[in-house]
């Protein structure tokens, strides 16, 4: 009973957290892990290359999936049993609005 | 290996803009219950039997796109770069946050699509599914206008 009261929480709570953390990983280069594609090597937090590119979308979404979770379990935990339940709404309204950023964030590709 | 890799991302793609864009027109323009015409099948369709395709497809076409990224970072990217491709750059970069914060949202629209489907959710159902046949399309023109302008070497 508390895990099907806790569950619509626990998924809007994680699409809201998700969508700010992935955005605010993406701005401030919080990767949790770096991918060197020319060496084929992965590092621990960010450490950019010396003469290669270096990914760290793949640290984004990591960090972003894991902080996520876990705020979203949080969440979901301490509202067991409460009768009160989040909208639904912020499921898409944060993400759709992330989406808006990120097209402001990369208008320079666009406007030149 | 990338150039088969490259050829199963699509038809993967190809698969999941089939059931999300069929989820989508049926959520937005419900169609007859004893449909006569193609289109009116196409819009009668159950939206609800779509959800489990649209999330292990959504999830395995990211999966091997994530695993082709470094081949398209290392041998395109810089090549649009040179060329002065600034809108194709900027459209790769749209689709791999815009991916990325579906990856987000699909908990969301798995779990809104398997509960009874009350009357409250309706609206956050079918623009959970726009926004995912958004993405999808978005990426799907994007990966293959990429395609059509770098090519296999």
């Amino acid at each position: 009973m508390i895990a099907t009261r806790s569950a619509p929480v626990f998924v809007t709570t994680f699409a809201v957290a998700y969508s700010i953390l992935y955005v605010s990983a993406v701005e401030y280069n919080w990767a949790l892990f770096t991918y060197h594609p020319a060496a084929e090597e992965f590092h621990f937090l960010v450490k950019p290359a010396k003469d290669a590119p270096a990914m760290y979308w793949y640290g984004w979404m990591a960090t972003a999936g894991l902080a996520a979770f876990f705020i979203a379990a949080t969440a979901s935990w301490l509202s067991g049993g409460a009768a009160g339940r989040p909208w639904s709404g912020w499921s898409w309204v944060v993400p759709l609005t992330t989406m808006g950023v990120f097209c402001y964030l990369l208008s320079g590709f666009f406007i030149r | 290996m990338i150039v088969a890799l490259l050829i199963l991302h699509g038809l993967l793609a190809v698969a999941l803009l089939g059931a999300i864009t069929h989820q989508a027109i049926s959520v937005w323009l419900p169609g007859p219950k004893a449909p006569s015409s193609f289109v009116g099948r196409m819009r009668a369709v159950l939206p609800m039997s779509y959800v489990n395709a649209v999330v292990a497809l959504y999830l395995v076409t990211a999966i091997l796109g994530g695993i082709l990224y470094p081949s398209y970072r290392l041998s395109v990217r810089i090549v649009l770069e040179q060329l002065n491709l600034y809108m194709a750059n900027g459209s790769f970069e749209l689709k791999e946050h815009f991916v990325a914060v579906g990856l987000g949202m699909l908990p969301a629209y798995w779990y809104f699509w398997h509960q009874p489907l009350a009357q409250d959710r309706t609206r956050t159902r079918a623009v959970l599914t726009s926004i995912l046949a958004f993405i999808v399309w978005w990426s799907f023109i994007v990966g293959h206008v990429l395609n059509n302008i770098r090519g296999f070497e």
